[in-house]
């Protein structure tokens, strides 16, 4: 009986150690999440060892053969136990909230000060990802952090639910469109990482993701100069097609070699796109819905890039589009 | 309708199932539609779930919002009628337990005609009312709110019309298990007419 | 048995074949109920003016409604009640709809509870079937990263689909089931309460799951389970499919639930008191309440998003005021519950068969059925576990983390109580003993896991990731399924009359054990590690896990098959079985395999427990003057019971 619980406790206990369970550590709000994580892990692996180790016990114990007639012995209850089982496990559980209570509370706390900290606004929209600086005045497709900074999110959505993960930092928060949310990160290793969406939000889901790179003090400052200057050269209202199209997420569908996209949810631009008239493609973007492409499903292609870009925007892109669409072949 | 039913109307000399053990003091069928209303209650509760976030946690100032009025009083009025047939429904199950059909008659009639003007009066309402469903949150709660009333009590004028169909085809006598017919749909009145008062309250005057 | 003196109802001829309730009628009015809804839809946007005339959506909502009607009414679901709400004399019942006398009664409208009973199990295992297909495309898809076979779209369908069909047409309506054939006879009474109700709720089961299906011809709803708004308003009109088919299948859980209820309450055998009824009923009488305080709510979440889609509602639109959130609470009101919905009947299935098989009384049978209401209570206060992350209010998370974790406790008390049943019992290994214990120490991976989601933090991170998925599957198939299999196998004989073959049982537990581990368990570890749930494609580093998890998913299908050939050869060819192969004491087994049309000659006496396994002198019920004991059958008849 002991034997076998402690075999059933050996192998969850070598399958916890051995295989690297959690992704990297990068951040403070992780080593938290982990130490409820392996907390509750240990609290869990005794559980089960117990009742995997009694119930095998029992099963070779108690066997009785395939003709035999007899009952067991008639055991009806037993009050003691029945206090045990129930009390024990209503600690464990207390402990296990209260600890993960503790986490929670300092994982989300940000520093009183708020020159410690900075605030970045995240915005969802399908199928892509937009961070806002607002102390730098910058917009990027990419999230960037300073390492050892505690930074505040503030989600938003356009269109359906997202979700805002980083498996690094431990921390997912939902952006919902017609309210903010917020979560908060102090990342403590310098790197890239993945920001997944990980609410289910249309075709575009499995690739709706963005960079994050969490950069040393020297390398921020760098980052931080190289935007003002670009601001400086790009002048206003000016708009750059390849770029929209980065950021409008459009290649998370379309296939289109110049911007090294090879979605296959709508249709291969560089094969349908030559030849088509501008107005014509202008029309798909802004009303998909108009004409579906044979093959296809109405109601996939998001409709409202109309709002969301501006016309300076769409014009370029549509530009871009006629400009370099085939290079493939 | 039950087992206990059928074999009380035809257990003559008939092989079928031995009757059931009763092991209730309360009738299955009167078990059935109070199981029935509670069931009902929850999904009057969603639709109070949704006004409830829609007004209290998105609008608390704005409800309604600018440019949107009820008519609060013609609604009083249609109010004050179902409240009457709630008087008349229990008229009419009285009665056939005195074993007075005429009043069962008049009592289930009277009941259908002032079910039949509220919603005559809310059907006005909703074409009078100058916003549609669609306008915004506010006007989605309402005619949500109001139109699954207003489905309910159309279920409830089905039944009333039943049980006075059969009230004219000479159904029904005093003892207990003569009237369920009536009781039954009686009690679901008295359920479609309570949830108006709550509709009524949450929707118009708060 | 009595079926000699039960004719079946005198053939139909002429015309009377297309007016009486059949297939015939349904043949014409399903067709007629078309038109009149289009018309119907047709004439009043004409009247009122509305562009365009031919928009789809309102069309195929009141088609969704009045189709179903017209083939229900067409088969004869509402004939009784339509003679009996106008006045007419209502035909006297020759019983000539009730009971089965060949297969082609099982096609009919029925009100034996038994016969309801089987047409539930088998299309309730047809649909898992079905589900299970679209599961296996699914495991195709995802074992290499990139895309493959379809397209994102169509796989957001395939798990939608396959979770719904899984959850609304197998899981639920599969307990409903078998709780229809054995909680009557568990109880001692010859029907159900309300019969023809009984009916109403089997057919409206495979409208439901028709509906889901037929969804991929227009589109089929690719937003989940769930269906979270605005999401869901965004989807392809196959998206109606999923809310009208949830209504259906809804309406058929609540009146079975409300029958069962009544049943329970009104019904029972004399003698038979709350304190001796058999835990399965005590777990139905628990589910049932469950069922029609909760399921309303699902109801009310889906006509929300048809009044969004089709009349443009704005109650999930934040431009129009509406609130995003308040779809999850209002669903999860009832999902949550819903888990405990397809939980705690095979908490009932597993007590039956861990008693009869360790031939020991259930340990601590109060308490059992007490924990079985705690969690009753409890599930309705952890609603919000499933949205840690969702930027609901943040002071709900703790104490819905708390309630959420503290249903460990009631549900230990039940793993605990299994287990002490088993300590010195004599356990015989038959196959329904197998899938019990297998049963308890899955679900209690799953209940672990589900301890690691109830953990605020934890949740963050892991939350709509394959550990998830990993959850899900382990209680709901290792949980749930394992349960159904157990009570497929236990109620088998007594269904059908005949005993299924022992060996291919094993192989199949067996099979499925190793299979369903192999599939599942690596899931907890790729989401950890960081791949999302509703994926089509992912990042290449999860390649090799997801190819060995779909090798194994391949080889969990094929382990479908030993189950479906044992069950399909056995039922027509099987030893014929003894009225009570596993010397148990419950009612059901008093009666010979299959029961009699009406379940009992004379309705039992019950005297004790139902568990009273090696009490010597216990009862528990006198049957036809023959008290039932200790599990053997033909004891002595002794003194009567006043
Ligand atoms: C049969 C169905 C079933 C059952 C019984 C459960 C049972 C539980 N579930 Fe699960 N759950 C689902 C089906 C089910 N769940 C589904 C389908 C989803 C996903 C929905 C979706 O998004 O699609 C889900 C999702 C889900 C989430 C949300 C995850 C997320 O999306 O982020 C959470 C979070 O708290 C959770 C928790 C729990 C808990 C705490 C239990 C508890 O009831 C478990 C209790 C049992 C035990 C704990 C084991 C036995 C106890 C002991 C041996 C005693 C000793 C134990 C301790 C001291 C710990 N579940
Ligand atoms: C009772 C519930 C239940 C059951 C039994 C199953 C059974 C299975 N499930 Fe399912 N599943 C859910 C409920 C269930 N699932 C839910 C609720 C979700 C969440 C959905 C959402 O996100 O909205 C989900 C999601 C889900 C996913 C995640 C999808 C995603 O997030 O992208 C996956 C992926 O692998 C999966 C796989 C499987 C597999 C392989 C089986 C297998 O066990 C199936 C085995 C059965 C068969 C295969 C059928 C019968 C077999 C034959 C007829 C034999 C012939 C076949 C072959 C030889 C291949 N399921
Ligand atoms: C969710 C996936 C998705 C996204 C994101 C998306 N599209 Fe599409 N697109 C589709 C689908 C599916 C179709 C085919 C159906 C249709 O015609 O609407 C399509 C059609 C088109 C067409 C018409 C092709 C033809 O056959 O003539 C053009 C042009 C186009 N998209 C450009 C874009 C641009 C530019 C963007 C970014 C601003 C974009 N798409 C974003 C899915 C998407
Ligand atoms: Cu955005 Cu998923
Ligand atoms: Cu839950």
């Amino acid at each position: 009986m002991i034997v076998i619980g402690l075999l059933a406790g050996i192998v969850t206990g070598g399958v916890a150690y051995f295989i690297p369970w959690l992704p990297d550590q990068a951040s403070t709000q992780a080593e938290e999440i982990d130490g409820v994580y392996w907390f509750v892990a240990i609290i869990c692996a005794v559980v089960f060892s117990l009742v995997a180790g009694v119930s095998i016990y029992a099963g070779w114990k108690f066997r009785a053969p395939a003709d035999d007639m007899d009952d067991g012995s008639p055991i009806h209850g037993h009050t003691g136990l029945e206090i045990w089982w129930t009390a024990v496990p209503t600690v464990l559980v207390v402990a296990m909230s209260v600890w993960s209570a503790v986490a929670l509370a300092r994982a989300e706390t940000l520093p009183d000060d708020p020159d410690e900290y900075t605030t970045i606004e995240v915005t969802a929209a399908q199928f892509a990802w937009s961070f806002t600086y607002p102390e730098l005045e910058r917009t990027d497709g990419e999230l960037v952090l300073r390492v050892n900074e505690p930074v505040e999110l503030i989600l938003t959505a356009n269109d359906v639910i997202h979700a805002f993960w980083v498996p690094e930092f431990r921390m997912k928060q939902d952006a919902v469109p017609g309210i903010e949310t917020r979560t908060v990160i102090t990342p403590t290793k310098e790197g890239s990482y993945d920001v997944i969406c990980t609410e289910l939000c249309g075709p575009g889901h499995p690739v709706m993701r963005a960079g994050v790179r969490v950069l040393s003090d020297a390398d921020y400052e760098a980052w931080v100069a190289e935007g003002e200057q670009g601001a400086g050269e790009g002048g206003e209202g000016e708009a750059d097609g390849e770029s929209v199209f980065a950021e409008a997420g459009c290649g998370s569908c379309h296939t289109l070699a110049d911007a090294g996209s090879e979605a296959e949810i709508g249709p291969d631009l560089d094969s349908v796109v030559p030849g088509q008239e501008e107005q014509q493609i202008l029309t798909s973007i802004v009303d998909p819905n108009a004409e579906i492409s044979e093959g296809y499903q109405p109601n996939v292609m998001p409709g409202d890039y109309e709002d969301r870009l501006s016309e300076a925007e769409l014009d370029a892109l549509v530009a871009y589009l006629v400009e370099v669409a085939g290079a493939r072949r | 309708m039950s087992t206990v039913a059928h074999a009380e109307t035809h257990g003559h000399d008939h092989h079928g199932p031995p009757p059931a053990n009763v092991s209730s003091r309360v009738d299955s069928r009167l078990l059935g539609i109070y199981i029935f209303i509670a069931s009902e209650i929850m999904l009057f509760g969603s639709f109070f779930t949704a006004l409830f976030f829609a007004r209290v946690i998105v609008a608390p100032e704005a409800w309604p919002p600018e440019g949107f009025h009820l008519p609060v009083y013609l609604a009083l009025v249609n109010t004050i009628i179902l409240v009457t047939s709630s008087f008349t429904m229990h008229w009419a199950l009285q009665s056939i337990k005195r074993n007075y059909r005429a009043g069962l008659i008049a009592g289930l009639t009277l009941t259908f005609l002032l079910g039949l003007t509220f919603l005559l009066i809310q059907a006005r309402e909703y074409s009078r009312i100058g916003f549609g469903p669609d306008a915004n949150a506010f006007a989605s709660t309402f005619f949500g709110l109001t139109g699954l009333h207003g489905a309910h009590v159309f279920v409830g004028l089905s039944l009333l019309a039943f049980a006075l169909v059969r009230s004219i085809r000479g159904h029904f006598g005093p003892d207990a298990h003569d009237h369920l017919g009536v009781e039954i749909p009686g009690i679901y009145w008295h359920f479609v007419d309570v949830m108006w008062i709550i509709v009524y309250m949450t929707v118009y005057v708060l | 048995m009595s079926a000699t003196l039960h004719a079946p109802a005198p053939r139909r001829t002429g015309i009377r074949r297309w007016t009486a309730g059949g297939w015939l009628r349904a043949l014409w009015t399903t067709p007629l109920a078309f038109l009149l809804a289009t018309g119907l839809v047709a004439g009043a946007r004409a009247a009122l003016g509305y562009e365009p005339l031919l928009a789809q959506q309102p069309y195929i909502t009141t088609l969704m409604v009045m189709v179903p009607i017209g083939f229900l009414a067409g088969i004869g679901a509402f004939d009784y009640w339509a003679r009996y709400v106008s006045g007419r004399p209502t035909i006297p019942d020759d019983h000539a709809s009730h009971g089965a006398h060949s297969w082609k009664d099982y096609f009919k409208v029925n009100t034996d509870h038994k016969v309801i009973g089987t047409q539930y199990v088998v299309t309730t295992v047809v649909f898992f079937i079905v589900a299970g297909l679209l599961a296996m495309f699914m495991r195709a898809e995802l074992a290499e990263p990139g895309m493959q076979y379809v397209d994102p779209q169509a796989y957001n369908g395939l798990f939608s689909v396959h979770a719904s069909l899984m959850i609304f047409l197998f899981i639920i309506p599969a307990f409903a089931g078998l709780g229809n054939y054995v909680i009557p006879l568990m109880i001692g009474a010859p029907d159900m309460a309300f019969p023809r109700l009984n009916a109403l709720s089997f057919w409206l089961l495979p409208i439901a799951g028709l509906m889901m299906l037929s969804s991929y011809f227009i589109g089929a709803f690719g937003a989940g389970w769930t269906n979270y708004a605005p999401l869901a308003v965004q989807q392809p009109d196959g998206n109606l499919m999923f809310q009208m088919g949830v209504q259906w299948a809804g309406a058929s859980s609540i009146m079975t639930a409300l029958n069962f209820l009544v049943t329970i309450i009104t019904m029972r055998a004399p003698g038979m008191t709350f304190w001796r009824m058999p835990l399965l009923v005590w777990a139905n009488f628990a589910t049932s309440t469950l069922v029609v305080i909760a399921t309303p709510f699902v109801a009310g979440s889906q006509f929300f998003i048809l009044f969004d889609r089709v009349l443009h509602t704005n109650f999930f639109d934040p431009g129009g005021g509406g609130y995003v959130i308040a779809y999850q609470h209002i669903f999860w009101f009832y999902s949550h519950p819903a888990v405990y919905i397809m939980m705690l009947p095979g908490f009932g299935i597993v007590s039956e068969v861990i008693s009869v098989f360790a031939r020991k009384p259930i340990f601590g049978y109060r308490l059992m059925a007490l924990s079985l209401m705690a969690i009753l209570i409890l599930g309705f206060s952890v609603w919000a576990h499933h949205m840690f992350v969702s930027g609901m209010a943040d002071w709900l998370r703790v104490p819905m983390m708390v309630t959420t974790m503290v249903i460990a406790v009631p549900t230990g008390i039940k793993v605990f109580s299994w287990l002490a049943t088993l300590w010195e019992g004599r356990i015989h290994f038959k196959t329904p003993m197998l899938f019990a214990l297998g049963f308890v120490s899955m679900f209690v991976i799953g209940g672990l896991s589900g301890v690691y989601l109830g953990s605020v933090p934890i949740d963050i991170h892991v939350s709509d990731t394959y550990f998830v998925v990993a959850h899900i599957h382990y209680v709901l198939f290792g949980g749930s399924l394992f349960t159904i299999y157990a009570g497929f196998y236990y109620w088998f004989p007594k269904m059908t009359g005949r005993m299924y073959n022992e060996t291919l049982g094993k192989i199949h537990f067996w099979l499925t054990f190793v299979g369903f581990n192999a599939t599942f368990f690596p899931m907890h570890w790729i989401g950890t590690r960081g791949m999302p749930r509703r994926v089509a494609d992912y990042d290449p580093m999860f390649g090799n896990w997801n190819m060995a998890i779909s090798i194994a998913s391949f080889a969990l299908g094929a382990s479908t098959l030993v189950f479906l050939y044992n069950m399909i050869v056995s039922w027509r060819r099987g030893e014929p079985a003894p009225s009570n192969p596993w010397r148990a004491l419950t009612l059901e087994w008093q009666v010979s395999s299959p029961p009699p049309i009406f379940n009992f000659d004379e309705i039992p006496q019950v005297v004790g427990s139902p568990y009273e396994y090696g009490v010597r002198g216990a009862r528990h019920a006198i049957l036809n003057g023959k008290p039932v004991q200790e599990g053997r059958e033909a004891a002595p008849m002794e003194e009567t019971v006043p």
